[in-house]
């Protein structure tokens, strides 16, 4: 009995047909990022992946994931397969490539403008009419005013609003960290809700009713107001804020053994290209191009803006002094239980 | 005069209480409100706080290990899901009588299967198994045969393409291929004799366009008919076996087809060592090939000594409480027989054994009927809600013929040269675990010897029982 032809093309065919569906498989990306930035890349993927299409004929999908910018961080390096990271700071991304190695330290190197394709600022947001007459940081440690922030142990967004109340009052009282860090004692003294992301803080404030104002970042701001209505809530704009950089990051090891290099690379450069800098724009991001910045400058007033490393040394350093465990803000959760 | 005096003065009084009275009622309103805002406020952080809690608590559960006792063993899962561990098992009491007290089988109680299963995952897309065997067998042994049926890793990240690698059972024979717990039968029919049963080797396969088509290809170190084996001993030769089987309506509307099953299965290599002899479903031998480890002319050793091809187009096709499967093997070994010492004792020849049976079944209860495990509509138990469990009736007719050219110098003189089988069965599934059955096996036999005392003497009619315990 002679099998041996039958069988070499039956190998064949299953082999082929193995073959053929594996490569009609479409890319998959995956895109770890922070809570806010939701709406943000709905309408950025579906732009990058009709620009993929068009430049190389594979389809993509990109699949988002959010939450607070620390949490997410601490599940890519507990092996969420991230392709790509779009945190809320880059102490963050610096944690993965540290702890897993899945990309070089020196990751901020390799993109424009620190890998940080947009920037926003931290502002008010309050009910209409402005019940409590919130205008400026000093406002917030009043008795009988109610903050909404996240937690900063666990929110990057947090983070950045606790260094701009500290950057404040450090401003305010000629550089004194420790009139600072009564300052900052007090607002947290007035949060009675401290959830993990910004997203849910939002909902704290704008859908459950708590709180006289809400700390949030300057787009999710503006997103709230444009969903819930101007006829609820405004946006106060203090004297002084800090320039938050969002920073974004191929995981290399990741996206190499899924063979994604090419387009997570791509995805990410893709947000510095005109259109890519218009949708960030559109959801409330400040962009980095100058003439889209100008196109939109209505949109985002100026404000006097310090930055991480001027007012605070670095994430590092704001880091470690902050919020490591024992840090300042452990001591003020300690005073305020 | 002085009446309407003190008339205006009174009048005035009042006007002024009245006022009074108004102004500490509005600011009595507006401390209620007040006080009503602030309670609205700490109730809604209250409720706030309790539901950050418990999301808190949900996510902290998702990072905990999830352990599970049932029906389906023990199972334990990593709060990630990436690693999970399964033991399980099962235990077939059997017991075994012939009708006639000439013939050399005994009646006998046996464990026919005891089986302890280790099987899991690791980071998520390695998949394990480990199953050994603590019964004595299908032959009686002066001792335990503990040993490894399963052992094999599978890396399964696409459903579509999947490798395996270890010891499992060769992808050839549909009924081979069925769990040892989800028999029909207390034993497996005829053509089973004729396909590989585990073997070590590697094996890429999957599943394709919504499991309609399963495929799988393997390159294995090859055993005899029905054989297994651990590691390659008598040549260097290997064995490729590749299967595919389509249920092509399981997706459509087209409900009395969905569950109709085609495939074919075909194993081609070299194959040096020892044969297996057939034996009837109540594991009396009724095929034997001569052996001798001192081979003469009178006393030749036959063995397999070249290709080994097979061919196994098979079916089955379920609806509702009906179910029936059927196979055809056709099994070619080159073999070898040898008189002596001398490198010119040996002469070879090709064998061609065919097999094929068919075998269906009702479920007097109702319930689906399925190539994989059934579960009964209503548990036998006494209490509320139970019932009499699921009961199945089963039959199956086989045929097994060999070569004609093995006699009668390759097959002892006491071999028949086919053997036709009918059987009857009545299974009880108590529950989803626990399952009784009877079976009678009536056995004809073409050829062979006639002595009193052999097997192929006369109609085998074997009564088989089984308890079974699966978790």
């Amino acid at each position: 009995m002679n099998y041996k032809k039958q069988l070499i093309v039956l190998v064949a065919l299953v082999i082929s047909s193995v073959i053929a569906l594996a490569a009609q498989k479409p890319t998959i990306l995956l895109n770890v990022s922070y809570d806010p930035t939701r709406e943000l890349y709905v309408d950025y993927n579906a732009a990058f992946a009709k620009y993929w299409k068009g430049k190389t004929g594979q389809k993509v999908t990109i699949q988002q994931s959010h939450g607070g910018s620390g949490k997410q961080s601490r599940s890519v390096i507990d092996g969420l397969p991230a392709d790509v990271v779009t945190l809320a700071l880059a102490y963050d991304i610096d944690a993965i490539a540290e702890r897993s190695k899945q990309l070089p330290v020196d990751w901020q190197k390799r993109l424009p403008n620190n890998a940080s394709p947009y920037t926003s600022t931290i502002v008010f947001v309050v009910r209409k009419g402005n019940p409590k007459g919130i205008k400026d940081w000093d406002d917030l440690i009043k008795e009988g005013v109610k903050v909404t922030t996240p937690n900063p142990k666990t929110s990057g967004g947090a983070r950045w609003n606790y260094l701009a109340a500290w950057a404040f009052e450090a401003n305010r009282s000629g550089g004194d960290q420790k009139k600072a860090q009564e300052f900052v004692t007090k607002v947290f003294k007035n949060v009675p809700v401290l959830d993990t992301g910004a997203r849910g803080s939002t909902t704290t404030f704008v859908q459950r009713g708590i709180g006289d104002v809400l700390i949030a970042w300057e787009n999710e701001a503006y997103l709230a107001v444009k969903e819930y209505g101007a006829d609820k809530f405004e946006i106060v704009n203090p004297s002084l804020s800090i320039l938050a950089e969002p920073p974004v990051a191929v995981v290399d090891r990741v996206a190499k053994r899924k063979g994604n290099e090419a387009v997570a690379k791509a995805y990410l450069e893709y947000l510095y290209s005109d259109e890519g800098q218009e949708i960030a724009a559109k959801n409330f991001y400040r962009p980095r191009n100058q003439a889209i910045a100008q196109k939109y400058a209505k949109g985002f007033p100026t404000l006097k803006l310090v930055t991480i490393d001027e007012a605070f040394g670095g994430w590092a350093k704001a880091h470690k002094t902050h919020f490591a465990d024992a840090g300042i803000f452990d001591q003020i959760s300690r005073l305020n239980r | 005069m002085k009446l309407n005096r003190w008339m205006v003065i009174a009048a005035l009084l009042s006007a002024q209480t009245g006022y009074v009275l108004a102004e500490d009622q509005n600011d009595e309103l507006s401390r209620l409100k007040q006080q009503l805002q602030e309670l609205d406020q700490k109730v809604r952080i209250l409720e706030r706080n309790k539901e950050l809690e418990t999301k808190a608590a949900e996510a902290k559960s998702k990072t905990q290990p999830t352990v599970v006792l049932g029906g389906g063993g023990l199972q334990v899962t990593s709060g990630d899901t990436n690693f999970t561990l399964k033991l399980r098992g099962y235990i077939q009491a059997d017991s075994r009588f012939f009708a006639s007290e000439d013939i050399k089988g005994n009646d006998t109680f046996l464990l026919r299967r005891v089986r302890p299963i280790i099987e899991g995952t690791v980071w998520k897309d390695f998949e394990y198994r480990i199953m050994t065997d603590f019964a004595t067998g299908i032959t009686s042994g002066t001792g335990n045969n503990a040993f490894l049926q399963d052992g094999y890793v599978n890396f399964h990240h696409w459903d579509e393409m999947q490798l395996q690698v270890g010891k499992f059972k060769e992808p050839v024979g549909l009924e081979r291929l069925q769990s040892g717990r989800n028999m029909l039968f207390i034993e497996r029919g005829l053509p089973t004799a004729l396909v590989p049963n585990r073997d070590v080797g590697v094996q890429l396969h999957g599943k394709l366009w919504g499991n309609t088509l399963a495929y799988q290809v393997g390159a294995f170190n090859g055993v005899e008919d029905g054989g297994s084996g651990d590691l390659e001993v008598g040549d260097d030769g290997k064995n490729i076996a590749a299967r595919i089987f389509a249920q092509p309506f399981s997706l459509t509307d087209i409900h009395p087809l969905k569950n109709f099953g085609v495939g074919v299965a075909v194993t081609h290599g070299t194959h040096v060592g020892a044969l297996r002899n057939y034996a009837t479903s109540g594991q009396q031998t009724w095929f034997s090939w001569r052996t001798s480890t001192a081979p003469t002319a009178a006393s030749p050793n036959v063995t397999a000594d070249g290709d080994t091809d097979r061919i196994a187009p098979q079916a089955y096709y379920y609806w509702g409480p009906f179910g029936v499967f059927g196979e055809y093997v056709v099994s070619s070994h080159d073999v070898a027989r040898r008189t002596g010492a001398a490198a010119g004792a040996v002469t070879h020849a090709n064998f061609e054994n065919h097999a094929w049976q068919v075998a269906g079944s009702y479920f007097l209860t109702g319930e689906e009927n399925s190539y994989a495990p059934v579960t009964p509509k209503r548990p036998f138990g006494w209490g509320s809600g139970n019932g009499w469990g699921a009961w199945e009736i089963a039959a199956r007719v086989g045929h097994l013929d060999v070569d004609k050219k093995a006699f009668p110098t390759f097959a002892t003189a006491s071999s028949a040269q086919e053997v036709r089988e009918w059987a009857l069965g009545l299974n009880w599934h108590m529950n989803k675990n626990v399952k009784a059955s009877v079976n009678y096996m009536n056995t004809d036999f073409k050829g062979g010897s006639k002595a009193r005392t052999a097997v192929t003497s006369e109609t085998g009619q074997a009564i088989l029982g089984r308890v079974q315990l699966a978790f």
